[in-house]
């Protein structure tokens, strides 16, 4: 029996812990010792409805929901601090060795703060995407900011949902920051007001910058910006944290660790020798990959499989001779007659276009003579008798080429054009031959470039994809590559085999470059194959080597004009052999420069 | 989590939200959805504000779950399920939300015939708690508390150990129920307590290393900008920031949630305390 007063002290404590519980989540400090201590935070937003619950006596639970409310808790209970519980949780595919080790140290080392360098093509999105999951997984992020080139605001936005079952979102209006958590934005909107000020009075848990060595220089907006926004972890992506000198590395090591490198001054005088030279650097590289992680295909053995060339020449009808040299003809009177950017883009069109088909050809004078020629009733002469040839074009060598090859090689081929017309005409001459062939191209929208992948991997055993439709698309499952018309740009060739010969490609992989005969592909093939070795390995450095190389203009106007310009067959070979050896000492002079920078910043490669 | 599980977790989140079985092979299941699942799992709000605004008769899903997508049936329009697919996530979620409190009594253990007289049933509150440890890393521990409300005594697995008994809602025949002595929000005081110390004996290292790392990130950041009264405003702003983030990112603490909370009648002393 209790006393009155006993009775009394029992009610108001009661009384007491209702009020606590009322509370909402209330802080309890666990203290230890001196140097130790912690918060508990106590979740007790149940306590009300239990308690009404009891009180009404209505509306519980069942036995069985409440058992599967445990399971459900315990599937998604986080056992330990240092496993990899997203590797369980992907579907699909499999991370490389390498990558994994990337999550692991980044998360357990680096505590989630990291400037992801590897080379091209190691998979940095995949590591970033993994990490995220992996943080996602154990709750510790709920919203994330991912900013990349605007060209790829939809490849990460696909590959977040399609790998990793990330509900990402490309954002596209400035009421979407608010409505969702994981979101993909291009830099240079984001930078922009009014999205600006949205990002910066934000808390991200974590945010992504892909390509960020456009981070290089603290004095430009995008670094300052990247600087304002507030973020718990933070990773870097880009494949040449130097390029230049080593500050740029110090620019980007600050944003995500201020003071990791030391002042900028004593970085200076501690690390810098000279623009390229640095001293002290065993400690600099210490430094460095404590923030750093870089993979190199020479460390990786990344069994990239063979690439085997092949030229495929054809000799051209007398009907299609008769057409080309008119074509040429044509354009090199135009060019000399007027010389203006615009209608050598079109010129330079239609000379490529000669190569690759009849019909390419037609739309494009078609299109030509529309605007310049629609005020008259009648096409020009010169016109009137390139039309006149085209007529006498009843069929295509190449086509012809093309069926015969496909139908001696059992396995699936990809056929690159660039021209439309091209492929309406490989498609229709390939069902004739009773080839299942779909075509694939940039307009498609989404679903339907997805339902042709589909199909390709599937069903049909060719795909004839124009340009366009060569990024973004992942073909691992073939390795066939006819190139039926030559890009005059290495970097879209390389785009091209890309595609197809890439991390997870098992078999060597075949490339067939369709070459008319004594004509101008015949020449840009033998430039790009055998003069710059474009073909049997990859150049990594391709891009800066271009930029480099062409600061004005385009590669392919460049080529045009060597080609326009020159005498006969023997001055084009010339001067185009000439380009290509500007091209191999500019690939030299930035192979070694690559080796120094990587030599100071991340040590010899591994042996 | 293999599909094997995830499977059979399925089907009986399925039964238990009143989902029918329309079809079930090795490959998939066809079922219609209840009210309550069609909400939790198919993301469409608008369509249940508008049929319960418009008062409309509902018409939940019918939906495909597929286990084992390389062979399904050719034709099958369904979804992939598997641990780690945002659809599977909602139903954890959904099991969840709905699985959080109940009020239950013991199955009688025996039906012995000749036995007349009121058994009586003792009451218990079982909490099961989800704890995190968290800093820039985190795990979680379940720890499943019971507390007797008449005698104080608490039990600890609780939860797996009922696991086994059978439950009903109603309370059975010849079974009469004992007032408890505790008060409800007493004896969530006491389980607090009891978890409260528990964490306290822990071995404190993951938390000691995590205000190491703080401490020397903090340091380094002081290292980086100029002293006190020498920083222009901006980097006494900027230093601000970095140092919430930083303290944001490493700070240890501990997260206690209640996953689901319940109060059991049960025989007089089931565990031999």
């Amino acid at each position: 029996m209790l006393t009155t007063t006993n009775k009394k002290v029992r009610e108001l404590r009661i009384e007491a812990s209702i009020l606590k519980h009322t509370k909402k989540s209330p802080i309890d400090t666990v203290e230890r010792g001196n140097d130790m201590q912690f918060p508990i935070r106590w979740d007790r937003t149940w306590f009300h409805p239990f308690q009404d619950l009891l009180e009404s006596d209505t509306g519980w639970a069942g036995w069985e929901h409440f058992q599967l409310a445990i399971e459900a808790a315990e599937t998604q209970i986080v056992p330990q601090f240092d496993t990899l519980l997203s590797l369980q949780q992907i579907q699909g595919f499999n991370p490389l060795p390498h990558q994994v080790d990337v999550v692991r140290r980044v998360i357990g080392e680096m505590r989630g703060r990291a400037i992801l360098a590897d080379e091209v093509g190691l998979g940095k999105t995949i590591e970033a995407g993994l990490i995220l999951k992996e943080y996602m997984i154990r709750g510790l992020i709920k919203n994330a900011l991912i900013l990349v080139p605007s060209s790829l605001v939809l490849q990460w936005t696909r590959e977040l949902n399609q790998k990793f079952q990330i509900p990402a979102m490309a954002q596209k209006k400035a009421w979407m920051w608010d409505q969702y958590p994981i979101i993909v934005a291009s830099m240079d909107t984001a930078k922009r007001e009014p999205h600006r000020d949205h990002i910066l009075s934000k808390n991200y848990d974590i945010l992504i910058v892909d390509e960020a060595h456009k981070l290089k220089n603290r004095r430009t907006k995008n670094w300052q910006f990247i600087n304002e926004i507030k973020k718990k972890y933070c990773l870097l992506l880009t494949a040449t944290p130097v390029q230049n000198e080593l500050n740029e590395l110090y620019n980007l090591v600050t944003l995500l660790k201020p003071g990791q490198l030391g002042q900028q001054s004593s970085f200076q005088s501690e690390y810098v020798a000279g623009k390229r030279k640095a001293k002290n650097e065993e400690q600099l590289r210490e430094e460095i990959g404590r923030v750093l992680i870089r993979n190199r295909r020479r460390d990786q053995q990344l069994n990239l499989t063979k690439r085997i060339v092949q030229t495929i020449p054809i000799e051209l009808s007398h009907a299609e001779r008769t057409l080309y040299e008119a074509v040429t003809d044509f354009v090199r009177n135009q060019y000399s007659q007027a010389a203006d950017l615009k209608s050598m883009l079109a010129l330079l069109v239609l000379q490529k276009e000669v190569c690759s088909s009849r019909d390419a050809v037609f739309h494009t004078l078609f299109k030509l003579f529309q605007k310049g020629e629609k005020h008259k009733h009648h096409l020009s002469p010169e016109v009137a008798h390139l039309v006149e040839l085209l007529r006498q074009v009843t069929y295509s060598s190449k086509v012809q080429k093309a069926v015969e090859l496909i139908q001696n090689i059992p396995d699936k081929v990809i056929i690159f054009t660039e021209y439309r017309a091209t492929q309406d005409m490989l498609i229709r001459a390939l069902a004739a031959a009773n080839i299942y062939a779909i075509p694939y191209r940039g307009g498609f929208n989404r679903n339907k470039k997805d339902w042709m992948m589909e199909l390709f991997q599937k069903r049909a055993q060719v795909m004839v994809a124009t340009e366009a439709g060569g990024e973004g698309i992942n073909l691992q499952f073939c390795h066939h590559i006819i190139n039926y018309d030559m890009p005059w740009n290495p970097m879209r060739v390389e785009q091209r085999i890309g595609r197809v010969h890439r991390l997870g490609q098992k078999n060597d992989v075949y490339i067939y470059n369709f070459a008319t005969k004594n004509t101008i592909e015949e020449h840009i093939i033998w430039l790009l194959h055998e003069k710059i070795q474009l073909f049997e390995t990859v150049i990594g450095e391709l891009e800066v080597i271009l930029e480099n190389l062409e600061k004005e203009e385009s590669v392919e106007q460049r080529l045009m004009q060597i080609i326009l310009e020159a005498k006969d067959q023997e001055q084009v070979r010339e001067r185009l052999g000439e380009w290509g050896d500007k091209f191999t000492q500019k690939k030299k002079e930035i192979v070694e420069h690559n080796i120094v920078q990587e030599e100071i910043v991340y040590g010899s490669a591994k042996s | 989590m293999d599909q094997q599980k995830v499977r059979s977790f399925t089907e009986r989140y399925l039964q238990a939200y009143q989902c029918h079985l329309i079809e079930s092979a090795p490959t998939h299941i066809k079922t219609q959805l209840s009210i309550k699942a069609d909400k939790d799992l198919l993301n469409r709000p608008f369509y249940w504000m508008y049929v319960e605004r418009m008062n409309l008769p509902p018409q939940p899903a019918q939906f495909c779950f597929i286990f084992d997508p390389e062979h399904r049936p050719a034709e099958l329009r369904g979804e992939y399920l598997f641990f780690g697919s945002p659809r599977f996530s909602q139903m954890l979620n959904s099991a969840q939300k709905h699985g959080r409190f109940v009020r239950l009594y013991q199955q009688p253990l025996s039906k012995a015939r000749n036995d007349f007289s009121s058994k009586p049933y003792t009451p218990w509150l079982g909490i099961n708690f989800k704890v995190s440890y968290i800093c820039d890393q985190k795990k979680d521990r379940i720890c499943y508390l019971g507390m007797n409300l008449r005698t104080g005594n608490i039990v600890e697995p609780f939860y797996p150990k009922i696991n086994s008994f059978d439950w009903t809602s109603k309370l059975p025949p010849k079974r009469h129920l004992i007032e408890p002595r505790f008060h409800f929000a007493e004896s969530v005081d006491e389980l607090e307590y009891y978890l409260k110390e528990q964490i306290e004996q822990e071995d404190p290292t993951w938390a000691y290393e995590a205000n190491k790392r703080l401490e020397l990130e903090l340091k380094q950041l002081d290292h980086y900008y100029p002293e006190l009264g020498k920083r222009t405003e901006e980097q006494e702003k900027e230093r601000s920031q970095r140092r919430r983030e930083i303290i944001w990112q490493y700070q240890p603490r501990v997260e206690v949630q209640v996953i689901n909370a319940g109060i059991f009648y049960m025989e007089a002393d089931p565990f031999l305390e």
